[in-house]
């Protein structure tokens, strides 16, 4: 029995399908019928990530060694091992998880990964040392319950993110959470958001003055917003573009004060096809779209989209969701309810001040869970899913600050709720304070670490937490984020103290070091962003967190916020408070210095590989070959189990999407209606001669144009298996006419077209 | 092919399965101390298997704490359960019937376990219990925690079992709380270290 036989039709129709091609898509790889670059890209728009040594080489403290995998030279992306473990990322859209959903993320983690369920900084989940082959029955048992990884990393639409507290903020406008699932359900496979560059990501906020939903540092953020026209009320959003971190930050720019609720998603349609036909596809550095915006300017690259907006064809979907949006609102599972005063153990009243949260609503609280460094075991995730059951239902959320938040918990259920999370290890106070830090993945698995990010979150959070009732109020609500590079995944250019790994040849040896970030702010959704000032031994941060928070309470103005304070001081006032904490004493003094946090081993950067953040880019022709690839080997399994008519029609089409996929190259809008691509490729390629074979002539082409003209009954075996034959071999004639227009030399497989067998 | 025309799951096919030893006085060992421990053995090649990476969760109260991460598995410092101990997880298949393939992720975790007593000793002496061990499967597909799974191993279970402590009698009490994954408790004779342990299963095995 396979977990597919198991799931059957608990799986929804579609994403049962694109796992079925995945895995197909996989058992193509394992025979060498996918170019690496396709299928890497492939692999992770099904959210299947590299992870740190999958180039099959590890530093051990002595030296790089290298890990003889059992592959056999078989990769799954260029220069990444088939057996090297992976990471597989999990979109949670706005953060909104189910308990139901929670056990099965439970389970997967247990038995695929290491037991661990990482929540990361775009409210998405991850779990670590996957291996490929497990990664279809993962993905199966996620669509049973709701769950895609669709589109989950590679340059695609990423998750959409929301404020954790959408729907029962104080202050919010309004909740933005029915537009954030419907951009996410929008944009998810949309033909218009397949061609990008790099990644594009989305992010909702209920207000301005909050951390919220981060609006200024992504590429499209959109704050929720009103307006009074003629007597009413009109909803809409203040929509930002072009931000995002990174290597070379960029603050959003305003793209719209006031759009219409109803314009969101064709607005994000046309900004998608803007960025597609115009946003860099070469230098992946510059691929973003933060950097079009920069180039083009926010007036030319508003005007640009707006007239993509003017040519759009209606789309029903881009309001459907709209009529509806009181019936989605989140339903409280219990009635509200006060803090009675009953008796309650003494760590509840430290956990309340800071993991509760008073709901607009009467009544009801929002409960931050702290988890250590974004981690929960699968046990723990498990026993969380039966406490929200019987607390709070459905309403629960992860949160960019790698923690998860239960809504609407009825006020009276507090000391009970704090009870029972603290059977689970989950009652940890000090949420959303400097002992709550947030750090990337870093040199624990991610490929482009340099420093250990977690291990100084670690450090510091021990360090911190051991003195928490100690600090001074302003400083306990310091936020401190980690990142392992430049990248800054760890988001530390918004963070009070940021942080991010490099490293300093010091005497012949490699040390590491953290650059300290200060001037970036949190609230406004991420309204500024930090500087370097800079790099210290990473054996020294703990003590630069000392000295500037110390010096902030000394010398804090009444009511002085850090990021005012880090202004007025100046960062070479700054700089100076650090500047004997930078040097590198000897070795032979002190060898502490030369081993990152949590790593006993000697420091080295050998062991960085090429992420794949930026994923490859693969055309849109590209990515329709190896799904054509993926049809005719699911003709030939149908063939296999006797069902001939099934075959031929997988076969055909095949043939239909890889003449699809040429046409792109041309005519990116091509429908999916077989007699406009017939008539299109005979068209373009046929008639031009521009798909002939030397040898051949058009004689592939006759296999397309035969089987679209057949009628009758239903093919027999051998019909299919020659329907089968042609497919696959017009499909090798449309990977070399398309390896002809690229000015490549033509695949190796295709060469053998010239001498096949008509 | 729908789920009524499948073949019901053989449960003595599982092989994603752990087994786990439990610490004899468990305060002697500091989880953080064993980070440095896995990564010597990386080094030095100390234990089967291909081993690849640390990882270290020691920031968590419970569950796996530390991880030395192989090909073929993992060993892993785990406080599951409040209880302190190593694993073996057995992530690739191996040859053999259930009770063969019980023995060798046995050898393996013995072996493992034995190192540690002599590598982790800064706070004290380690010492493992050999009375006590937990099987668990990472297989809800093939070994759903259920009263069936239990009946459909423990033949198996108890032979693997015979062989560890020759023949004497264990105690096995199959896990019950719901969603968690199949296990078994096993509790035996006392007083029996690890070396008469490991020295059983390899006789049985014919070394």
């Amino acid at each position: 029995m396979t977990w597919k036989e198991k799931l059957g039709d608990r799986i929804p129709a579609e994403s049962a399908r694109e796992i079925d091609t995945f895995e197909n898509q996989i058992a193509l790889k394992r025979r060498d019928r996918i170019d690496d670059k396709v299928f890497a890209e492939t692999r992770l728009r099904r959210g299947a990530y590299g992870q740190r040594y999958d180039n099959g080489q590890r530093n051990d403290g002595n030296g790089v060694k290298m890990l003889p995998f059992p592959s056999n030279g078989r990769t799954k992306g260029p220069d990444t091992v088939w057996d090297a473990p992976g990471m597989q990322r999990i979109k949670i859209p706005f953060g909104g998880v189910t308990p139901e959903q929670m056990d099965t993320l439970a389970d997967l983690a247990e038995e695929y990964s290491d037991g661990i369920c990482h929540i990361t900084t775009r409210q998405d989940v991850q779990l670590h040392f996957v291996h490929l082959d497990d990664t279809p029955s993962l993905m199966r048992r996620l669509a049973a319950v709701g769950i895609t990884t669709r589109e989950a990393c590679g340059n695609t639409v990423r998750n959409v993110t929301a404020c954790p507290l959408a729907g029962v903020c104080r202050d919010e406008t309004f909740d933005v959470t029915p537009y954030a699932r419907a951009s996410m359900r929008f944009l998810l496979g949309h033909p218009d958001a397949q061609d990008f560059g790099r990644k594009f990501k989305v992010a909702f906020s209920g207000c301005r003055q909050h951390a919220c939903g981060l609006v200024n540092m992504h590429d499209f953020g959109a704050i929720a917003v009103t307006r009074e026209t003629g007597g009413a009320t009109q909803r809409g959003f203040e929509v930002h573009v072009g931000g995002g971190l990174g290597a070379v930050p960029h603050e959003a720019r305003l793209f719209d004060p006031f759009m219409a609720e109803a314009e969101v998603l064709p607005t994000l349609q046309a900004i998608s096809r803007v960025f597609a036909r115009l946003g860099e596809k070469r230098n992946r550095a510059r691929a973003r779209i933060k950097f079009l915006v920069a180039q083009l300017g926010i007036d030319e690259f508003r005007r640009l989209v707006q007239e993509e907006r003017r040519r759009l064809a209606p789309d029903a979907r881009w309001t459907a969701y709209l009529d509806d949006l009181s019936s989605a609102a989140e339903q409280p599972l219990k009635s509200g309810g006060p803090l009675d005063g009953a008796p309650a153990e003494s760590s509840f009243a430290a956990w309340s001040r800071s993991n509760v949260y008073r709901q607009r609503q009467p009544g009801y609280a929002v409960v931050t869970v702290s988890l250590p460094l974004g981690d929960i075991t699968g046990d723990q995730l498990r026993g969380l899913a039966d406490v929200a059951r019987r607390f709070v239902g459905d309403t629960v959320r992860t949160t960019v600050e790698q923690n998860i938040v239960l809504r609407w918990v009825r006020g009276s259920d507090l000391p009970a709720l704090h009870r029972e999370l603290d059977a689970l290890g989950l009652a940890r106070p000090g949420a959303q304070s400097i002992g709550d830090i947030t750090a990337c993945p870093g040199t624990d698995t991610c490929k482009l670490g340099i420093a250990s990010s977690r291990g100084l979150a670690a450090e510091l959070e021990q360090r911190v937490r051991g003195r928490m009732d100690a600090l001074d109020d302003a400083v306990r609500s310091l936020r401190i984020k980690i990142s392992g590079c430049f990248n800054s995944c760890g988001q530390h250019h918004i963070s009070d103290l940021g942080f991010y790994g490099v490293s300093r040849h010091v005497r012949g040896r490699v040390v590491p070091h953290f650059q300290v970030v200060l001037g970036g702010q949190w609230v406004e959704n991420a309204g500024a962003y930090g500087l370097a000032i800079g790099a210290v031994p990473a054996r020294r941060i703990p003590e630069v967190v000392e000295r500037i928070t110390t010096r902030f309470i000394e010398d804090r103005r009444p009511d002085e916020t850090f990021h005012a304070f880090t202004a007025r001081i100046g960062k070479r006032a700054l700089r100076g408070m650090l500047q004997d904490l930078m040097p590198v004493p000897d070795y032979e003094t002190k060898p502490d210095y030369y081993r990152d946090w949590g790593d006993p081993r000697e420091f080295g950067i050998g062991d960085m590989g090429v992420g794949e953040c930026a994923g490859e880019v693969v055309s849109l022709t590209e990515f329709d070959l190896v799904g054509a690839e993926s049809q005719v080997f699911e003709a030939q399994l149908e063939l296999e189990a006797g069902n001939a008519a099934q075959a031929d029609g997988l076969a055909y089409a095949a043939m239909l999407q890889a003449a699809r996929g040429l046409i792109k190259t041309e005519f990116i809008d091509i429908p999916d209606d077989p007699d406009r691509i017939v008539a299109e490729f005979r068209t373009r390629f046929f008639d031009t001669g521009i798909f002939f074979d030397r040898f051949a002539g058009g004689k592939f082409a006759q296999y397309l144009f035969r089987r679209h003209a057949r009628s009758g009954p239903p093919a027999g075996v051998d019909a299919a298996r020659r329907s089968i034959e042609e497919a696959q071999l017009f499909l090798e004639a449309t990977h070399a006419c398309q390896a002809r227009l690229a000015g490549a030399p033509a695949p190796a497989g295709a060469g053998a077209v010239s001498g096949s067998p008509a | 092919m729908n789920a009524a025309a499948s073949a019901a799951p053989d449960a003595t096919a599982v092989q994603r399965i752990a087994l786990k030893l439990f610490l004899d006085g468990p305060a002697a060992l500091a989880p953080r101390d064993v980070i440095p421990v896995f990564h010597r053995w990386i080094q030095t090649r100390a234990v089967d298997g291909l081993l690849i990476d640390v990882a270290d969760y020691t920031h968590l109260p419970t569950g796996p704490l530390a991880l030395l991460v192989g090909h073929e598995g993992r060993y892993v410092l785990d406080r599951s359960g409040d209880r302190l101990g190593l694993q073996y997880v057995r992530t690739q298949p191996l040859d053999g019937p259930l009770e063969t393939r019980l023995r060798t992720v046995a050898a393996m975790l013995l072996r493992a376990a034995r190192r540690l007593e002599k590598d982790a000793a800064p706070a004290g002496p380690v010492r493992f219990r050999g009375d006590e061990i937990d099987w668990i499967v990472n297989d809800r597909l093939l070994a759903p925690n259920k009263p069936d799974t239990f009946l459909a191993v423990r033949p198996a279970f108890e032979s693997f079992l015979d062989a560890l402590s020759g023949g004497a009698p264990w105690t096995l009490t199959p896990r019950s709380e719901s969603g968690t994954r199949f296990g078994i408790h096993a509790r035996g004779p006392a007083g029996v270290p690890l070396e008469t342990l490991a020295g059983r299963l390899d006789s049985a095995a014919g070394f």
